[in-house]
């Protein structure tokens, strides 16, 4: 992942008022997760699946402050029920960033599943989402996705791509 | 002749647990009978649960709510099919060791709330508690009579590091106990409201225009 991508995803964290950050880290944003440890006003939460780290997010929601889940695409399928549960049954929202292993360019065959399940399960969760592939577009969908379920309270995805990630 | 019901009355334990509580802690608890028993057991703490139908998120959302609200005693009501539904919860538990969760594990041994189909528990070889252990929260226990549990519920409630209990429950469900009748979106805005008022801050604030 790009320094300045990085850079990018720690100030839209800081201007959404994001406080902790839960994550089942990947290859593709390998460099971001060391970066959310070290930034003294997040504090990081590793998981051991990412269905895990959206109830934590959903938990630090109720409290006040504000989470954030951090993970490969296919983390979620594994968070699926979790966050059916939470958003769909109790309007309980959790904001994620997430790779997109899968997409075109794609050389893993291994990761062509990635690619093909994540937006059908996002629209099957009713999940807005961007997919960012611009430095310069990082910070504002990050800041847009929390505005947007806050006001929802509903699940949101920023998903980054192309350059960025590769 | 059927034998006698092994294990105590959870609802009974409901209710050494809710004598021992104020609305200033918060409990976030699982699906099935326990919400109602709950519910009843503990009238004084209405406002200050999160009732909700979430199979394995109990005690992480429980250790969301403690990670933001460091100052506040978090309660867990968590089932042996919820945790047994995501045990990796205990190994961040046990990394973490938040120092004011406190997690009550209701094992009946069975999916009580779809009528009584054995979880993994029954069996006799799966025991939480060591699997707790193991993963790192050493102050992790089984209580078998209301003496046992009522002694932990007053050690995990003013613990200073993480604190689980299993309680061996005997899987009859409180009889003639009132319904809860509100869903889990109306519960999540009670709680919020109740956690707004008591920490005297917004979550779910008014939109830029009314």
């Amino acid at each position: 992942m790009r320094a300045d991508a990085v850079e990018a995803v720690l100030r839209g964290l800081r201007r959404a008022g994001v406080s902790v950050a839960t994550y089942l880290p990947d290859s593709l944003l390998k460099e971001l997760y060391p970066a959310l440890d070290a930034d003294p006003g997040i504090r990081t939460i590793p998981v051991t699946n990412e269905g895990e780290g959206a109830a934590i997010a959903g938990g630090v929601f109720l409290s006040g402050k504000r989470a954030v889940l951090v993970m490969e695409n296919s983390g979620l399928r594994a968070a699926t029920e979790h966050l059916a549960r939470m958003g769909l049954g109790a309007g309980i929202p959790v904001v994620m960033i997430m790779s997109y292993r899968g997409e075109l360019g794609e050389n893993n065959w291994w990761a062509i599943p990635h690619g093909i399940t994540m937006e059908p399960l996002l629209n099957a969760l009713r999940m807005p989402y961007r997919i960012v592939r611009e430095v310069d577009e990082i910070e504002r969908a990050v800041v847009d996705a929390y505005a947007w379920s806050y006001s929802a309270y509903h699940h949101s995805a920023v998903v980054l791509g192309g350059g960025l990630v590769r | 002749m059927t034998s006698p019901a092994k294990g105590m009355s959870r609802y009974e334990c409901m209710k050494l647990l809710g004598a021992r509580m104020t609305d200033d802690a918060l409990v976030i608890l699982s699906l099935g009978g326990s919400v109602d028993e709950w519910y009843d057991a503990a009238p004084h703490m209405r406002d200050a649960s999160l009732f909700q139908q979430q199979l394995g998120c109990v005690t992480p959302e429980a250790f969301g709510l403690a990670v933001g609200l460091p100052h506040r005693r978090i309660v867990s009501l968590d089932t042996d099919g919820g945790l047994l539904f995501n045990l990796g919860i205990l190994a961040t538990l046990g990394n973490e060791q938040p120092p004011n969760l406190f997690v009550v594990v209701w094992d009946n041994e069975q999916y009580q709330s779809i009528g009584g189909p054995r979880t993994h528990t029954a069996a006799g070889r799966v025991d939480l508690a060591a699997i707790a252990r193991g993963a790192g929260v050493e102050k992790a226990f089984t209580a078998t009579t209301l003496e046992e549990f009522d002694a932990h519920c007053a050690a995990g409630l003013a613990a200073t590091e993480p604190y689980i209990v299993v309680a061996k429950t005997d899987g009859i469900l409180q009889p003639g106990i009132r319904r809860k009748h509100s869903d889990g979106r109306e519960d999540k805005y009670v709680f919020v409201r109740h956690v707004e008022a008591i920490e005297g801050v917004t979550i779910m604030g008014p939109s830029e225009h009314n």
